[in-house]
């Protein structure tokens, strides 16, 4: 396969506690499926799902926390380098939101600072049970200056809309720094060092 | 708590440093339940790094000691009469002589508080119009990191007879994630307010910032600090374990890019590899000429026991007298490339590690060395992600209160928790500093000795503001050990911008000050900035902003049997040890699952489901353009790459 075959390459992040429905919203947006009971994802990685968007290949690298939010034990390594963070909870569990300020000191202190956070209110199949409003999930998320979001990953629901949105803005993000930083230049270091290989050539 | 520990498994680790983490990816990974945990809410123990803000509490609470015996001993009804306990420590005491100095402007750094990533001052929703006001500063790009230009010293037959194109192909994964053209979106890129920055020619040129404590406390999570100072051998076992498990695509690395030399009270660059051989403008035609001939020779030196044999009971120093170097080239040799000592290193050794040195040089770029983005506190946490992504369960702060060990059978059967909670296995590793002063009464430990410097200048200033530098200084006086300087700067994204992270790392034999101290004299301006400076020698030099000092336990190399009566399914990992290199720790965690588990294969590459759309392309290089100096063979087009490299492996296995 040509290196070419996408666009761009963006690293998506979930967090949140155990049993939000992370992994059942990645594999529903990877695999279109919703798997009946929370079999444990031994041995995948992160899961990747190529979309195109306004004729661009969005290649998503999508990450799950591989069980290590069960006791709050999630490596610093799996913030870096994430271009998006998905902060989930269970509408249906007041105590997964108000987990969420703890999580985002995590966010503060390990991801980078551009990173794009998204607030994601999961099992909105479930309304009869639900215990955290839409209002207070949208108080907190302006706040945060998060964008805001309910999905079901059961029913499929705004499931699609959360990774293509996140696309979008990822792009455009991208863009501006294209366009702010012209990355194709090299960076201070690695430039003197490119020059100083090729000119090793002449001898 | 919501959610219990299952109280059933077959290995227990406790610890999650280097040798703990690789041997819970292992076993994890060849299918064996995992339960990990450490007592300390963080990562590493003692392989841990921290933000700045993170690194002062860390100070503070080895300085207090606070001694928490007097606990109730309650769980001890919880122990049948059948069973012994192994009680086990509450207190880490790996850490002693913690002093820590301020020398920048202290002036307004008492309500400085450290800025988190999600600042309230970039909104999101005028994200175009921020970007556009701002000048933002692309501080690291992950991708630029260990490919650039990979310079190979072997001679271009060997490259040939080498049993591995899949090798090169190999090599580039470690960088992975990240060829492509269109990387800009994974780059992580600082957004600076205002226009702080000049351009980087400019800024060599003048006067270095000045940088206040408050603005190293604002900008602490910039920082990460190593608690231990490595850098990874580029052929390695560390790396060579990175590639074949898969693990090195959670972490990303930058070349180191010079080595550095003291002599006659300068710091200089040491020419290693053959472009930095021909290039270099202190050598003489004559010298180049001498230093190739030698470093070849050095190459293959097996094939020509002539050469050196009659020197085989004199040390390396007296073996590089006779071979016509000048005096420069000799220290370049000894203390730079072979970093042996100079009065106990005998010729042999001296040749195993110049050869050891040269092999590593081509297969990343024109130094030996890798070092990870965002510390070696990473490494421990990537191997921690395997054996997560494999099912082991993670759990950081939980204290374990005591082995419990069946008197019939002398075997550890369980463990007790904080909790209470038994939890049985039939394989435990614990980390020595978790074993109580009564197991280890017979053990006899040594010390390291380190300094971690905040600096706001290179210790060789040049063109280039980053670069990651690797100086060994010789010894200040007979007895001492020579003292390891590694200087980072803020594109390994373990120091804030303008700032260099200094580590120094030597044997102990006395407190760290002491031992470190005269060291960090010869090479820094150690005034706070409100006393007068007079020298002007003073002023050329970096100035110290910041500086710690500590001595850490290295429970390598101790016989299992010094430890007192444990059973013989508990096995112990040791902390970090003072060598460069990580060998021993992966050697280490080697030896002990081939122990536990002799017919499994230790880490072997994860399967390859179809439904993880791993795509090989996307690890493969995009730069190798660089890569064709006359010197190497044509670098194997990247689609040969996708060999699993398992006998890339075993062959470095045996060289190592």
């Amino acid at each position: 396969m040509s290196m070419e075959d996408y666009d761009f390459l963006f690293k998506i992040v979930l967090i949140g506690n155990a049993g939000v429905g992370k992994t059942c919203l990645v594999r529903r947006f990877t695999q279109g499926l919703f798997p009946p009971g929370q079999g444990a994802t031994i041995g995948v990685d992160f899961m990747i799902k190529t979309v195109e968007i306004n004729g661009e290949k969005v290649k998503l690298q999508i990450w799950d926390t591989a069980g290590q939010e069960r006791f709050r034990s999630i490596t610093q390594s799996y913030y870096r380098s994430a271009n998006a963070l998905i902060l989930t909870y269970d509408i249906t569990c007041e105590e997964s939101f108000r987990c969420l300020p703890e999580w985002l000191r995590e966010i503060e202190q390990y991801a980078s600072n551009k990173v794009i956070t998204v607030l994601v209110g999961n099992k909105i199949d479930l309304a009869d049970k639900r215990e955290v409003s839409q209002q207070r999930a949208a108080e907190f998320s302006e706040a945060q200056d998060m964008y805001y979001l309910e999905t079901s990953a059961k029913e499929s629901d705004n499931v699609e809309k959360l990774f293509l949105d996140l696309a979008c803005r990822l792009i455009s993000e991208a863009r501006q720094n294209t366009l702010v930083n012209n990355v194709a230049s090299p960076l201070p270091g690695e430039g003197k060092s490119i020059s100083y290989l090729t000119c090793c050539n002449f001898n | 708590m919501a959610d219990n520990l299952p109280s059933e498994f077959d290995v227990v680790v406790i610890g999650t440093g280097l040798p703990e983490s690789i041997i819970a990816a292992a076993c994890s990974r060849s299918g064996q339940s995992v339960l990990h945990v450490d007592s300390k809410n963080y990562y590493g123990g003692n392989w841990a790094s921290f933000s700045f803000s993170g690194l002062l509490s860390w100070i503070k609470e080895n300085q207090q000691k606070t001694d928490v015996s007097d606990e109730c001993e309650d769980w001890r009804k919880l122990i049948l009469e059948n069973e012994e306990v192994i009680s086990l420590n509450k207190t880490d005491k790996t850490i002693q002589y913690v002093e820590d100095f301020c020398f920048s402007n202290q002036d307004s750094a008492e309500d400085v508080e450290e800025a988190g990533a999600l600042s309230k001052l970039p909104v999101f929703g005028a994200a175009g119009a921020e970007g556009a006001a701002q000048e933002s500063e692309k501080e690291c790009t992950p991708m630029e990191s260990a490919l650039p230009g990979a310079e190979s010293w072997e001679p271009g037959k060997a490259a040939g007879s080498d049993p591995a194109s899949a090798t090169e192909g190999n090599d580039t994964e470690i960088t992975s994630e990240s060829g492509s053209s269109h990387n800009s979106a994974l780059g992580e890129s600082t957004l600076e307010l205002g226009k702080t920055e000049a351009a980087p020619s400019e800024t060599s040129a003048q006067e270095p910032k000045k940088i206040t404590y408050s603005q190293i406390v604002r900008e602490g999570r910039r920082f990460n600090i190593d608690l231990v100072s490595k850098l990874l051998f580029s052929r390695g076992l560390l790396i060579d374990l990175l590639i074949k498990s898969n693990v090195s695509r959670y972490a990303e690395f930058k070349n180191a890019t010079r080595i550095l030399a003291f002599r006659e009270g300068k710091v200089e660059q040491v020419p290693c590899s053959r472009a930095d051989v021909f290039n270099s403008r202190q050598l003489t035609m004559v010298e180049k000429r001498l230093l190739m001939k030698f470093l070849t020779f050095c190459l293959e030196y097996e094939q020509h026991p002539d050469e050196y044999q009659d020197y085989e009971s004199s040390t390396f120093a007296q073996f590089l007298r006779t071979r016509k170097l000048t005096p420069s080239l000799q220290h370049f040799i000894l203390h730079s490339i072979a970093m042996v000592s100079e009065t106990d290193c005998s010729t042999l050794e001296g040749l195993q590690a110049t050869k050891k040195f040269l092999q590593c040089l081509g297969r990343y770029g024109n130094t030996p060395f890798l070092f990870p983005l965002y510390g070696q506190g990473e490494i421990p946490q990537c191997f921690c992600r395997m054996c997560a992504v494999f099912g082991g369960i993670y759990c950081l702060r939980h204290s374990v209160q005591c082995l419990v060990v069946d008197k019939e059978t002398g075997r550890c059967k369980a463990i007790l928790d904080h909790f209470g909670q038994r939890i049985s296995a039939n394989y435990f590793v614990v980390e020595d500093s978790y074993l109580s002063e009564s197991t280890c009464k017979n053990v006899c430990y040594r010390q390291i000795s380190r300094a971690v410097l905040i600096t706001d200048q290179s210790i060789l200033k040049t063109d280039s503001e980053q670069q990651v530098s690797i100086l060994r200084m010789p010894p200040v006086d007979v007895g001492q050990p020579a003292v390891c300087v590694i200087e980072l700067c803020s594109s390994t994204m373990t120091c804030m911008k303008d700032t260099y992270l200094v580590h120094l790392t030597c044997p102990s034999t006395k407190t760290a000050r002491e031992d470190l101290e005269p060291v960090i004299q010869k090479l820094f301006n150690l005034n706070t900035e409100t006393e007068k400076e007079t020298e002007n020698e003073e002023l050329e030099k970096p100035r110290v902003l910041w500086a710690v000092y500590f001595n850490m336990r290295d429970s390598s190399g101790i016989d299992r049997n010094s430890y007192d009566s444990l059973p013989s399914n508990v096995y112990v990992c040791s902390g970090p040890d003072s060598a460069l290199g990580n060998d021993c720790a992966v050697k280490q965690a080697e030896t002990i699952f081939q122990e536990m588990f002799p017919t499994e294969e230790f880490c072997p590459p994860p399967p390859n489901p179809e439904d993880i759309i791993y795509e090989e392309d996307e690890l493969a290089p995009e730069d190798s353009g660089f890569n064709n100096s006359p010197e190497t063979k044509p670098e194997p087009a990247p689609e040969e790459g996708s060999g699993r490299g398992s006998t890339t492996v075993e062959q470095e296995h045996r060289e190592g």
